[in-house]
């Protein structure tokens, strides 16, 4: 293969990823800009997820895809609790107080997740495999191709939810203004516990469709955390088209940088992202595609 | 500032109750030199507190940033490893072309010295970018300079060693470590109390507490910031150079642990952000409960912590010294009610 | 480009040319021109949302401006950093209280003194003497005195609102930008207020910019008042003046 073939095979590797990125970070976005909640936990819902995933794959036979079924409702009930018992004491105080809350919850479910499960990586099986050759060793894989397309769905189902549902609306009537959306009759605190619950399922979900491709283990979720932060810092606060936008990018830049830079590629991939974090947020404070709620002088 | 409360008198342990201390940290090792064979002092204890007295001055450094000005880096150790990766790179000898002759083969204390140069050149460096985001913005603009870092270090094969990592010369003399540990310790717990006295305190607690405000009134902040960042990095430095000497050994994991960031935190909040006895209890406490307590339950104490933090977080924001500070909370309805709030208590908090 | 206006060959202490500021779509100031000249105590008022707090901002650089030119005291500083506008002599208060709630009466005030040029060095030593007279006559000056060492948390409101005053007062301004000062003040503390500022301007000089809801305030201390409504420069004038002009009256009152 030659180098315009790696590059055209990285764009296509990019895009794909891409979108799945877009609906692996809604969650963690949405969560902060509906209840102004950092989630440093995020990459362990999506661990949880997959490993969900995982035990009706390896159990039961269950293809990841067919899965989504279960994990779904699951992930909802958990988030639900979640937000109960925990998350309603972070919200609306100091954000170091949810940094540190989550960052605990993370470290609390990474390492229950390996004392159940140990350390060692896994990865489920789906029936959804192949690869459609458009020229000489470039093509799309299948997998990753569903991935894309169950990933937009997703998208897709919760931007009509918010748009055009009461409790969206009502959901993203708290996320501009609390105090008006609880004088208008929206019980804020059943707003925040469904939007929490809705968005763990859609981080859960995430972690189901990322299990075919990805190896699963406790500690895969600080990464992915971090780059769903990445993204919200291009995309803005529970920006779904954005989401698209930054995580396409997102996807591009690790990609090429993989595949151009001999040796090492992958991980200066990931490096990269981070770099790009930084970058975005030193020099567009309020996001690439716009919506970050400027921060209020403490 | 005559009127800033010090942290020891609410210790209740005044001076001579310091001098103790000191003391006695100063002569732990003693009976290894006096009555070697009785083998009172072990040297896996001079090392268990040397890296307690590590903790110390980290969870002190980070304090100055986090506690006294407000910017809660969620990132400090990048600037533990990059004193860490500069010594050893001084030290040995890196397998890259370019790299000069000169700056080869050092013996640890210039090396040390410069690796702490260079955590600081490149703090304020990174500072003048990240120092301009507020909140969250700056503390995950660290999180992920410090996973940059970790990464870029692990690409940088020829210079570092990357992911297999460089090895230092050895030199095994516990009790030197422990000495220059607790010095280090030791001066940096000095220093954040003088800065404390001083105006230049009193200007971080007013940055911290109203930004805009401080910068309305005159107050340079940019400057004032920058130089509390390179201060705690250059120290922070200094520390990681003397663990990588002592460790003998570093590659990207082992350095950029992600729970040495996150330590300096929960310390800090455990003891008592922006007090100057906060990070010490804070640290001596986590490093104790680690290396006592936890190592009985192995499997258990990741989650432990993991539990820990969050009741710290939600129970006692405070930390200890504002525990102990805040008489109103030593009687157990107080602290019931503190625990599950309806509203935010208003009591006397520590600056 | 020069500074212009020019009245009694008297040049203005503070000038704004063309001051526009934009958020997103949305002009919360323009076009806003206007010149303050030395020794005046000026008011600036106009319904909710009119811009006042916004040009305020803007004026003491909290907030950059999107166009426009602002001069004080003849040097332009459209660009500069809001300490180093406070170095060159000009202070405010805001609206929403801000004082050090952390630390006490003397600290705030101590913190607040003058700055101008200097190392970080000079602060590694304990406060000067001179300041801390200088700390303690303002308290005194603003009836603080009993509360000194008290933590400006546990403040009033009221006393709050003084001790920024205070802190505005220390580094010895020239011109002062009062945001709503007398914003949930009792009566009496009122006229103490404006008893004092009266003072600091007959004997000091002192140039006062006041903004206001309370337009009795208005019309018993400013010798000049400017109406802003929707961004905009709606009227200009003595107390008397604005209170019969129409577009200002419709503005409040009107449709």
């Amino acid at each position: 293969m030659n180098l315009s073939d790696l590059i055209l095979q990285a764009v296509i590797n990019g895009i794909l990823i891409g979108g799945f990125y877009a609906v692996m970070m809604l969650g963690f976005s949405v969560i902060w800009g509906v209840m102004g909640v950092i989630n440093l936990a995020h990459g362990e819902f999506l661990m949880v997820g997959a490993y969900l995933t995982w035990v009706l794959n390896r159990q039961y036979g269950i293809d990841p895809f067919i899965a989504l079924i279960v994990v779904l409702p699951a992930m909802f009930l958990l988030g639900y609790i979640f937000q109960r018992i925990l998350i309603n004491r972070i919200i609306e105080r100091p954000f170091l107080i949810a940094l540190l809350v989550t960052y605990g919850l993370s470290v609390a479910m990474a390492s229950t997740v390996k004392l159940i499960y140990k350390a060692d990586p896994r990865v489920t099986d789906t029936a959804l495999t192949g690869f459609w050759n458009l020229s000489d060793g470039v093509g799309i894989p299948a997998t990753k191709f569903y991935i894309l397309i169950a990933a937009l769905i997703m998208m897709a189902g919760l931007y009509l939810f918010l748009q055009y549902t009461r409790l969206g609306k009502s959901i993203r009537a708290a996320a501009q203004n609390k105090e008006a959306a609880r004088m208008v009759g929206i019980e804020i605190g059943q707003v925040y516990a469904i939007t929490f619950a809705i968005c763990i399922a859609l981080t859960g979900a995430a972690g189901a469709l990322i299990s075919p491709t990805t190896s699963i283990f406790p500690f895969m979720g600080p990464v992915l955390t971090l780059k769903a932060f990445a993204i919200t810092a291009m995309a803005g606060l529970g920006n779904i088209p954005g989401a698209l936008m930054g995580g396409i990018i997102l996807g591009l830049v690790e990609n090429l940088i993989a595949t151009l830079v001999p040796g090492v590629g992958s991980n200066l991939g990931i490096t990269s992202s981070f770099i790009l974090l930084v970058v975005v947020l030193v020099t567009r404070p309020q996001g690439l595609f716009g919506g970050l709620k400027p921060a209020e002088a403490r | 500032m005559a009127t800033l409360t010090l942290t020891w008198q609410r210790l209740h342990l005044g001076r001579w109750g310091l001098l103790f201390v000191v003391l006695l940290l100063v002569a732990v090792p003693l009976p290894q030199f006096f009555a070697p064979e009785r083998n009172l002092v072990t040297d896996s204890l001079l090392f268990s507190l040397t890296q307690m007295f590590i903790l110390i001055t980290l969870a002190s450094n980070w304090n100055l940033t986090g506690g006294l000005t407000g910017y809660v880096d969620f990132g400090h150790a990048v600037f533990f490893g990059v004193g860490a990766y500069g010594t050893g790179i001084l030290m040995g000898q890196p397998g890259w072309e370019p790299w000069p002759e000169a700056l080869t083969l050092w013996s640890f204390w210039p090396a040390m010295l410069v690796g702490g140069i260079v955590a600081a050149v490149f703090a304020v460096l990174l500072g003048s970018a990240t120092l301009r985001l507020k909140g969250p913005y700056f503390s995950i603009a660290m999180l992920g300079t410090f996973v940059a870092m970790r990464e870029l270090v692990r690409v940088v094969r020829p210079l570092t060693g990357g992911g297999l990592g460089m090895t230092l010369p050895p030199y095994l003399n516990r009790p030197l470590f422990y000495y220059l540990t607790l010095t280090l310790a030791g001066l940096v717990v000095a220093l954040m109390w003088w800065i404390r006295r001083t105006e230049f305190g009193s200007t971080l607690i007013a940055i911290r507490e109203d930004e805009v405000g401080a910068e309305m009134r005159g107050i340079n902040t940019t400057l004032h910031k920058i130089t509390a960042f390179w201060i705690a990095a250059f120290l922070s430095g200094l520390v990681g150079g003397i663990w990588a000497y002592q460790n003998a050994y570093i590659d990207p994991d082992v350095v950029f642990l992600p729970n040495r960031t996150v330590d300096m935190v929960m310390m800090t909040m455990l003891g008592g952000l922006g007090t100057v006895a906060g990070p010490v209890i804070g640290a001596a406490t986590i490093y104790w409960l680690r290396d006592v307590v936890w190592s009985n339950l192995l499997l258990f104490h990741q989650i432990a912590e993991g539990i820990l933090l969050i009741i710290i977080v939600l129970g006692a924001p405070e930390g200890i010294m504002g525990v102990l500070g805040d008489r109103s909370a030593t009687s157990l309805p107080r602290l019931w009610r503190k625990w599950f709030p309806s509203t935010s208590s208003e009591s006397e908090q520590p600056a | 480009m020069n500074s212009q206006n020019q009245t009694n060959g008297q040049k203005p202490l503070l000038e704004g040319q063309n001051v526009s500021k934009y958020f997103g779509g949305l002009a919360a100031l323009n076009g806003v021109d206007f010149a303050l000249y030395r020794g005046e105590i000026a008011g600036l008022i106009g319904p909710n949302g009119s811009g006042k707090t916004t040009l305020f901002d803007c004026l003491s650089r909290v907030q950059d401006i999107s166009e426009g030119h602002v001069f004080f005291k003849g040097v332009e500083i459209t660009r500069k950093k809001p300490y180093q506008v406070a170095h060159m002599g000009l202070a405010r208060t805001f609206q929403v209280i801000r004082v050090y709630r952390k630390l006490t009466v003397l600290e705030n005030m101590l913190l607040s003194r003058q700055w101008r040029g200097e190392s970080l060095f000079n602060q590694l030593r304990p406060s000067h003497p001179d300041t801390e007279e200088r700390a303690s006559q303002l308290i005194e000056f603003l009836l603080l005195d009993q509360l000194i060492d008290e933590h400006a948390g546990n403040l009033s409101g009221g006393q709050q609102r003084l001790l920024e005053l205070g802190m505005a007062l220390m580094p010895d301004p020239d011109l002062i930008l009062l945001d709503e000062a007398t914003s949930g003040i009792n009566p009496t503390l009122i006229e103490t207020i404006k008893d004092r500022i009266r003072q600091l301007n007959r004997e000091q000089g002192k140039t006062f910019l006041l903004v206001e809801h309370n337009i009795q305030f208005i019309a018993d201390m400013c010798t000049r008042v400017f109406v802003l409504n929707y961004g905009e420069k709606l009227a200009e004038g003595t107390p008397d003046e604005i209170v019969k002009n129409d577009a200002v009256i419709e503005a409040y009152f009107g449709a």
